[in-house]
């Protein structure tokens, strides 16, 4: 049987305070807050093409391969964690000059549709998150 | 507008969000709930028929009072929107921001 396989797209932009060239290596430099590789309990990174890169926390691992390098404008790797259930989605990002700032892109793409992701219960948890004293006075409340 | 996009513009704005969490506590009358607020009552009105519209609060009429309580189906069904990497990229990129931001506002002031 052929199994038709939906796929999801997400895209992000930001305006950085920074020229491109140091947005750029930002995003590479595990010791910078923001980046996936900062957020690493354990961390194998070799940002080059066809470099390999494995980082998990909280016990999910997620690994890739990066597939382009263009100092200071684009990199582009695959990303396989849980939640693309082993599959290889792809992450791309572009860093364009805007003045003295930075915009920067992120395209998540291939992602697979699955409930895992898509939860109710975790999209729930995003929304207790926005009103994080009132839901808790609600709780104790409740107790 | 659909009644998603009713949802999401409830909850976009803060003294709607602040009235949702304070409602979240219990029912109120009117007056209750516009009293933290330092705005007209016909601005707190207006929030609180947009919250109406989008199913998110619902008034009941006790005797001559009538309570306004929170309704939290509407968000529960717009939470199923929300995909994890939505979250987890918006939190990265918030922060890889934040870190720039304050990089540049540390380098003025050893400028100055």
């Amino acid at each position: 049987m052929k199994e038709s396989k939906k796929t999801l797209e997400f895209k992000f932009e930001r305006t950085i305070p920074a020229p491109p060239d140091e947005v750029f290596a930002g995003w590479l430099n595990p010791k910078i807050p923001g980046n996936p590789w900062n957020m690493a309990e354990k961390l194998l990174l070799n940002p080059a093409v066809d470099g390999f890169f494995y980082w998990s926390a909280k016990g999910t691992a997620h690994y890739g391969r990066f597939t382009e390098m263009e100092r200071p404008g684009r990199i582009q790797h695959t990303w396989v964690s849980p939640n693309t259930l082993g599959e290889e989605s792809i992450v791309t990002l572009t860093f364009q000059k805007r003045g003295g700032d930075t915009l920067m892109t992120l395209v998540h793409s291939d992602i697979p549709d699955t409930d895992r992701a898509r939860g109710h219960e975790k999209g729930w948890n995003y929304f207790l998150n926005i009103f994080p004293e009132q839901f808790v006075n609600r709780s104790h409340q409740e107790k | 507008m659909d009644p998603l996009t009713d949802v999401l513009t409830a909850i976009s704005h803060p003294t709607r969000r602040a009235i949702i969490g304070q409602l979240a506590n219990g029912p109120a009358r009117f007056l209750e709930v516009a009293k933290p607020f330092d705005t007209a009552l016909n601005a707190v009105t207006k929030h609180l028929k947009m919250l109406e519209r989008a199913g998110l609060i619902e008034r009941q009429k006790q005797g001559r009072e009538v309570f306004i309580s929170f309704r939290a189906e509407p968000l529960r069904e717009v939470a199923g929107w929300v995909h994890e990497y939505e979250r987890f990229w918006n939190a990265r990129l918030d922060q890889f921001e934040q870190y720039f931001r304050n990089k540049k506002k540390r380098n003025k002031k050893e400028r100055k």
